[in-house]
């Protein structure tokens, strides 16, 4: 099986209302990723782009040839991909498996997303379920654990709120993120109560933006001194085990477990993660999941900085989805892109020193209290 | 009056004999129940039979979503887990918007059916909704 390597990275900045179309957004990013690994379209081997609202905005089905061939990548394989919240990680996820299996040795995937639209409400898991028919919202489903959280664990919503504090100050420190102005503890609890209790600032925003990456065997990145293997990808689904434990998620678990066996490492072994604070509960929740702490202590890490720019495992340094910002489909790549350039030392001001293992975790989707998908990725170099 | 009004959806609940119950599957062979309703149980695949899945239970979870509402529920409305004291589901439900303030985890409710928003075609109809029992 080949190693798989990421050698070129590129990605807007996330905002709202960028001038760009889907496609512009899409162009930027991928053209950015091609130059920075050095390579013409003719080296891709496979193309992937990752799209949540596209078609369901605009009508417009494949996008991605139509991307991809504006930027010179035409006659090999290109898919389409959509996981919700982890398609972009889907995409990678995709290509790895592509390069693994000796299917091409280079890959270029993108993930863009432009929701700057009127009239885009709260996003809902799909219509025909009975949930949606029952009220369910994205913010109700994390705000049903966070009440149980707090219940179980005698946290307090300050506690919660400490990761927006958190996220926000790292967001600062990155040129491309959408929210860059520090906020404090009182003014994410003053913000409106979304779904009780999560209050705004607690809730990611909607962004226009796109991310891509270059893949590569080892065969190819073997030159590359930059180069950061992928050492695990993961992908797995939902179990919708019921009852479900909102606080202890299972799929979460699954997931982390699966990338730590792959990588032959364990959460004591990483420098620095990024994962799917779509809330301030989720990366509570993704980080117990993770190992990086015991159940119910994921909160504190926030409290006491171990999460942190110079903590013990700094957690969402480029801002996470909660500031960096949200476009569906480009925050899995964005996210590893984030951990890519952690471990090449390109951190600029938000570095985490000596950083060598990374992990990249996202979720999409939400069924029966459950995620439809789940990403995890382990990096090193 | 409210009789004559439709479901939100055919089939999640029913009239018994002290009130309405939540109506799910059975698997025929492993005897799981299962919330929502479905026509094979996804570890046998065997064919599943409706079942009535009971009207009492405990909220494990709930939250007031303030967001504007969806489906023409009032604002703000309010939902939650309950865990069902019959089959040991723990099923996603509207709880009563009128418990707004005292919603608490571990309070027993019973189900109720009302009029409550609007079905997808934008018209008044019926939905099931946890209520705090008589004390
Ligand atoms: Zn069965």
């Amino acid at each position: 099986m080949n190693d798989v390597y990421v050698i070129g990275v590129g990605m807007t900045p996330f905002r709202r209302a960028a001038r760009e179309d889907l496609a512009g957004l899409g162009r930027i990013a991928a053209l950015e990723a091609l130059r920075d690994a050095g390579l013409t379209p003719a080296a891709i081997g496979g193309g992937y782009f990752a799209n949540v609202l596209g078609p369901q905005l605009t009508g417009e089905v494949t996008a991605g040839q139509f991307v991809l061939a504006s930027i010179g990548v035409r006659r090999v394989p290109i898919v389409n991909v959509e996981n919700a919240c982890s398609s972009g990680s889907t995409a990678l996820w995709l290509a790895v498996n592509g390069i693994r299996a000796g299917e091409f040795d280079v890959a270029l995937v993108l993930g863009a997303e432009k929701m700057s639209v009127p009239g885009l409400g709260l996003l809902r898991g799909g219509s025909e379920e009975l949930e949606t028919q029952l009220g369910m919202v994205m913010p109700a489903s994390f705000a049903l654990r966070a009440a149980r959280y707090l219940h179980e664990f005698e946290v307090t919503p300050a506690a919660l709120a400490q990761v927006a504090v958190k996220n926000r100050r790292h967001a600062a420190l990155n040129p491309l993120a959408q929210f860059r102005e520090p906020v404090t503890l009182a003014q994410v609890l003053d913000s409106p109560l979304i779904a009780d209790p999560i209050t705004r600032l607690q809730c990611c925003p909607t962004a226009d933006g796109a991310a891509a990456a270059v893949l590569a065997s080892g065969r190819v990145a073997r030159a590359d001194r930059r180069a950061v293997r992928v050492d695990a990808a993961v992908l797995c689904t939902g179990s919708y085990q019921n009852p479900t434990d909102l606080v202890r998620w299972e799929t979460d678990r699954r997931g982390s477990r699966m990338a730590y066996e792959r990588a032959g490492i364990g959460p004591e072994d990483l420098d620095v993660v990024e994962c799917h604070d779509a809330f301030t509960i989720a990366e509570v929740l993704h980080t117990e999941a993770l190992g990086l702490c015991g159940p119910g202590e994921g909160a504190r890490l926030a409290v006491e900085g171990a999460t942190a720019l110079g903590g013990r495992i700094p957690v969402n340094v480029s801002g996470g989805l909660l500031s960096r910002g949200h476009p569906l489909g480009a925050t899995g790549c964005a996210q590893l892109i984030e951990i890519v350039q952690q471990l090449r030392g390109a951190g600029g001001a938000r570095q985490v020193e000596g950083a060598r293992v990374g992990l990249a975790q996202c979720m999409g989707g939400d069924q029966s209290g459950d995620a439809k998908s789940c990403t995890v990725f382990v990096a090193s170099r | 009056m409210t009789a004559e009004l439709p479901p939100f959806v055919p089939g999640v609940f029913q009239a018994g004999a002290s009130g309405p119950v939540l109506l799910g599957s059975r698997c025929g062979s492993c005897q799981q129940h299962f919330f929502p309703a479905c026509e094979l149980c996804p570890d046998c695949l065997s064919a599943t039979s409706t079942a009535e899945l009971g009207a009492h239970g405990r909220i494990y979870s709930h939250t007031v979503v303030r967001t504007k509402p969806p489906l023409g529920l009032p604002a703000p409305y309010a939902v939650g887990y309950v865990d069902l004291d019959d089959c040991g589901l723990r099923v996603f439900a509207l709880l009563d918007p009128a418990l707004v303030g005292r919603l608490q985890i571990g309070l027993p409710v019973r189900l109720a059916v009302a009029p409550l928003g609007t079905d997808q075609h934008g018209q008044p109809c019926l939905r099931p909704y946890f209520t705090a029992e008589p004390a």
